[in-house]
């Protein structure tokens, strides 16, 4: 084995390849920049004036995000008096880590045996359920339940976020978090069971492979799933946690500087993963191609699932708390109800 | 309490972890203006909410008493900078009962054009604040991108965007040209396509209704008890309004409604500002067909401009220019009331002359002044949530309530 | 009274009706999110031409004053004085002060005061803001900010877009 083989085979690998380079650490930055240009941009467009324009003019100023980064991370961080320092500066960083760990667990395109760059880890990362490899970090056949169960850990370092600020606002912000962290992770994982119901599998990639998308076997799971995504990560309408004319910017009301990046990242690299969960179970993830191009594909249809949630700021305003709680109890769980019987009526006629 | 029957009775009463304590929701605030609310919360419902005015008192009753009576035209229209013209019009509408001028007809109409077109730019910037206190940031920038058209208008007409100094005692500063009619009929035109589109993403979006239906709730009898004015009494079923009781300029000689609601929540306060956005363009309409020919100034101050000025400037580009008696006038000793609807409600002035170049006494009533403790008791028993969205139901200015 | 009739308006709780009212709204933003309207002035490559008799900086024609200090009579804001200078009176103003009402431009009996159409001026010290009479005496221009070609444009309203910007010549 010559060095650039090893050099190559290692590069590669899934597990090294999917954390950092892409989707992982390294591509979901970039999109977290674009998405955020996209959201002025979009609201700009919508409300008569332009956005981001002038840094750099010929891309209609995409390279703005790039500077506002560079200027955010160097500012000051100021930390209060009357605060733990351990905890105000951990917090925000284990809000960040642990919105990356999801996207370790959901599988991004499919391996073929031959013709493909990926082809020599076929065996490595070969799943069972639809008899192809898998572009994947880590591979759980029971990735479901394992994605849905680690994404639900965030609301806990958001409590201890806002905890450690010692500021009322930021405790008004961590109630209403705590409160909605109940209601939307039932609507969730109803959605997502209701799914699994229907193809007969707790497998992501076995549900994409069928080659029916979601979006036609169950239309109301795909409603009520993309409904609970909002509602996870504070997008318009539900922007309640974050409420600027109510808490100032609730739990990370007293960051600055680099922690608050962090702070503000945690909830769009959410989006992110959940987009990608949505694009895979409802969308059809990777088909009809396979390899790096089907990864390539079914990021492209994440992203456009993200955009779409952040071009919602420039048409709703916010609920208010007990609003979103009951809407999610009183409209919601019924359709959710609705699509787990429809789940289980069409996953016994048609797909087998 | 009121507050426990209101949610049991509304479908599921949802029980917040109780935060007792004090929140100061203060002039460097997101959701405040200038001003301070001391709230006390008990979970996330309000129990005492007081408002603390002055943080922008400039004293401008006291400093009228040592500045001539012209010199008092841009201060009084300062406090409300966005409705400049109705501030202006109520005090020279009181100095001139005082000097027992009276004003010719086409100035009138005149008055009345300009003091729609604010009436209609006031109303767009109360809902553009009250958009982004609800989070709506695309009503934020339609309410002041639309407000632009018409301070093109006022610019033309007056000079200045917003602070006119338009009118004088006597009559007005400029006439009205046909560029402006033009100016009018479009911005007319464009607003009423625009107003479709608000309807469909603000006014009948559902999380803007469900957001305020039932919010703040004022019946008929306490918007009478506690002294509410304009847009928010009408609101609560009570047909008042200045210009139909008491008619000043043009307003007897125009035909236009007042848009009365009866349920007294947050929504029917938007229906009535949308209603009177209409109706003033209604009014504008008619004022461009029917407006009289004649002169816009008062004929007892009209001899007085030199004949060389006047056919330079009056002749040649339809401008009044001030004869020198406007440096200092002294009024007989007398007192005045006058009452405006201003685009908040009623606007009360009291002028006392003692037969000096300063007048004696200043008294300004604004209607933001007398929502304080409107606001203060609607606020009790709803949530903390709503407190941006009956502020800006409210239309509250907070420099129009401290002058 | 005339016409006391109180209106009501309508309760919506169909679920149906909610959704397509929800679908309206997000077809809007669609629709402007497609076909934008900007009203956007692209301040400093393209600059505003103002109306005539917009209320902007002031000059003074030295040659025509006759001193009577009507101006600094009225000024409601104190930012004219009278100076004399070689026997007569002129005036001095005071920029910091200055509202732009306009009222000494009106009542100056003889015209020796012009209203200029400049509203951007940038001044650098306090002491700059105050204009002795010879400087009130010329014309007031501010330098051109921006290397390159300023277009100069005018606000026309417009049916369709608001406000849109026309070039002026």
């Amino acid at each position: 084995m010559s060095a650039l083989y090893a050099l190559r085979y290692y590069f590669f690998y899934p597990s090294f390849f999917v954390v950092i380079i892409f989707p992982g650490l390294i591509f979901t930055t970039i999109v977290l920049l674009l998405t955020i240009w996209f959201e002025r941009k979009a609201a700009a467009l919508v409300q008569m004036r332009y956005g981001p324009l002038y840094v750099s003019k010929r891309v209609g100023g995409a390279l703005q995000l790039v500077a506002d980064a560079i200027r955010l991370v160097f500012s000051e961080i100021i930390i209060p008096v009357e605060v733990n320092p351990t905890l105000f500066v951990l917090a925000p960083a284990l809000v960040f880590t642990f919105t990356f760990v999801p996207m370790i667990l959901i599988p991004y395109s499919a391996i073929p045996q031959s013709g493909s760059i990926l082809s020599p880890y076929f065996h490595i990362f070969y799943d069972p359920n639809i008899h192809k490899g898998l572009f994947i970090g880590y591979f759980v056949p029971y990735n479901i339940i394992l994605i849905m169960g680690l994404s639900a850990i965030t609301p806990v370092f958001i409590l201890l976020q806002a905890w450690a600020t010692n500021n009322r606002f930021a405790i008004v912000g961590a109630v209403r978090e705590s409160l909605l962290a109940v209601s939307y992770d039932v609507l969730i994982v109803m959605s997502l069971a209701a799914v699994a119901i229907e193809y007969h599998t707790l497998d992501i990639a076995k549900i994409t492979e069928t080659g029916i998308p979601g979006i036609i076997a169950n239309p109301l799971a795909a409603l009520v799933f993309f409904i609970g995504m909002l509602m996870a990560t504070g997008r318009f309408p539900f922007e309640i946690v974050e409420a600027e004319s109510e808490v100032v910017v609730g739990p990370s009301t007293e960051y600055s500087g680099l922690l608050f990046v962090l702070a503000m990242g945690g909830s769009y690299v959410t989006t992110f993963a959940l987009s990608f969960v949505f694009s895979d179970v409802f969308l059809g993830g990777w088909l009809p191609l396979n390899g790096l191009p089907g990864a390539l594909w079914n990021s492209i249809k994440a992203i456009i699932v993200l955009w779409f949630t952040v071009f919602l700021r420039a048409v709703y305003g916010r609920y208010r708390i007990d609003q979103a709680l009951r809407g999610s109890w009183k409209y919601l769980l019924p359709v959710a109800f609705a699509s787990l019987v429809l789940g289980l009526v069409v996953g016994q006629l048609w797909i087998r | 309490m009121t507050s426990q029957l209101e949610f049991s009775a509304s479908g599921l009463e949802v029980e917040i972890i109780p935060v007792e304590g004090e929140l100061n929701v203060g002039p460097q605030h997101p959701g405040s203006g200038h001003m301070r609310i001391y709230v006390k919360l008990d979970g996330d419902i309000i129990v005492d909410a007081k408002i603390d005015p002055g943080y922008v008192h400039r004293g401008v009753e006291k400093l009228s008493e040592y500045r001539t009576y012209m010199k008092i035209i841009p201060l009084v229209e300062r406090p409300a900078i966005l409705d400049s013209i109705h501030m202006n019009l109520g005090y020279i509408m009181a100095v001139e009962k005082i000097l027992g001028v009276d004003v010719p007809e086409r100035a009138q109409y005149l008055r009345t054009l300009a003091a729609e077109v604010n009436r209609i730019a006031s109303h767009l910037y109360g809902l553009g604040i009250w958009a982004i206190f609800l989070g709506h940031s695309t009503g934020y920038m339609w309410g002041f991108g639309d407000r632009e058209v018409w301070l093109e208008i006022l610019q033309a007409l007056t000079g200045a965007r917003v602070t006119n100094s338009y009118i004088i005692p006597g009559g007005v500063r400029r006439d009205l040209t046909p560029a402006i009619k033009e100016m009018v009929e479009k911005a007319i035109a464009y607003q009423r396509r625009k107003l479709q589109d608000w309807y469909k993403i603000f006014v009948n979006n559902p999380n803007i209704r469900a957001r305020l239906e039932n919010v703040g709730v004022m019946s008929r009898e306490n918007a009478i008890k506690w002294g509410a004015v304009g847009p928010n009494l009408r609101a609560s079923g009570v047909y008042y309004d200045v210009r139909k009781i008491e008619p000043y300029a043009a307003y007897d000689k125009v035909d236009f409604e007042i848009p009365v609601y009866k349920e007294g929540d947050a929504y029917a306060r938007l229906l009535v500002r949308f209603a009177e956005i209409e109706q003033s363009m209604r009014i504008l309409e008619q004022v461009i067909k029917n407006i009289p020919e004649g002169n816009i100034l008062s004929d007892r101050f009209f001899k007085q401009i030199p004949p060389t000025r006047l056919k330079k400037w009056w002749e040649g580009q339809r401008r009044i220019v001030f004869p020198g008696y406007y440096a200092s006038f002294r009024p007989p000793k007398g007192e005045a009331i006058s009452r405006v609807e201003a685009g908040r409600g009623e606007l009360v002035y009291y002028v006392i002359s003692d037969g000096s170049a300063n007048p004696y006494r200043l008294r300004m009533i604004t209607p933001s002044y007398r929502t304080i403790y409107v606001f203060e008791q609607i606020v009790k028993g709803s949530r903390y949530a709503d407190l941006p969205a009956i502020y800006g139901s409210l239309d509250y200015f907070p420099p129009e309530a401290d002058r | 009274m005339d016409q006391v009739k109180i209106r009501e308006y309508k309760k919506e709780t169909n679920p149906f009706r909610l959704f397509a009212d929800h679908l309206n709204a997000v077809a809007t933003g669609l629709k402007y999110f497609v076909k934008p309207q900007r009203i956007t002035l692209r301040y400093p490559e393209e600059s505003l031409t103002l109306p005539t008799g917009y209320r902007g900086m002031i000059r003074l024609y030295k040659d025509v004053c006759i001193g009577c200090t009507l101006c600094a009579l009225i000024c409601p804001a104190d930012a004219m004085k009278m100076v004399t200078e070689g026997g007569k009176k002129y005036p001095t103003i005071n920029y910091g002060r200055c509202i732009f009402c306009g009222f000494c431009v009106d009542v100056c009996p003889v015209d020796a005061l012009k209203e200029t159409r400049v509203h951007d001026a940038v001044f650098t010290n306090r002491r700059e803001m105050i204009f002795w009479p010879d400087k009130f005496n010329q014309d007031f221009d501010q330098p051109i900010p921006y290397q390159g070609v300023v277009k100069k444009v005018r606000a026309v309203v417009d049916e369709k877009k608001g406000i849109k910007y026309v070039p002026d010549e």
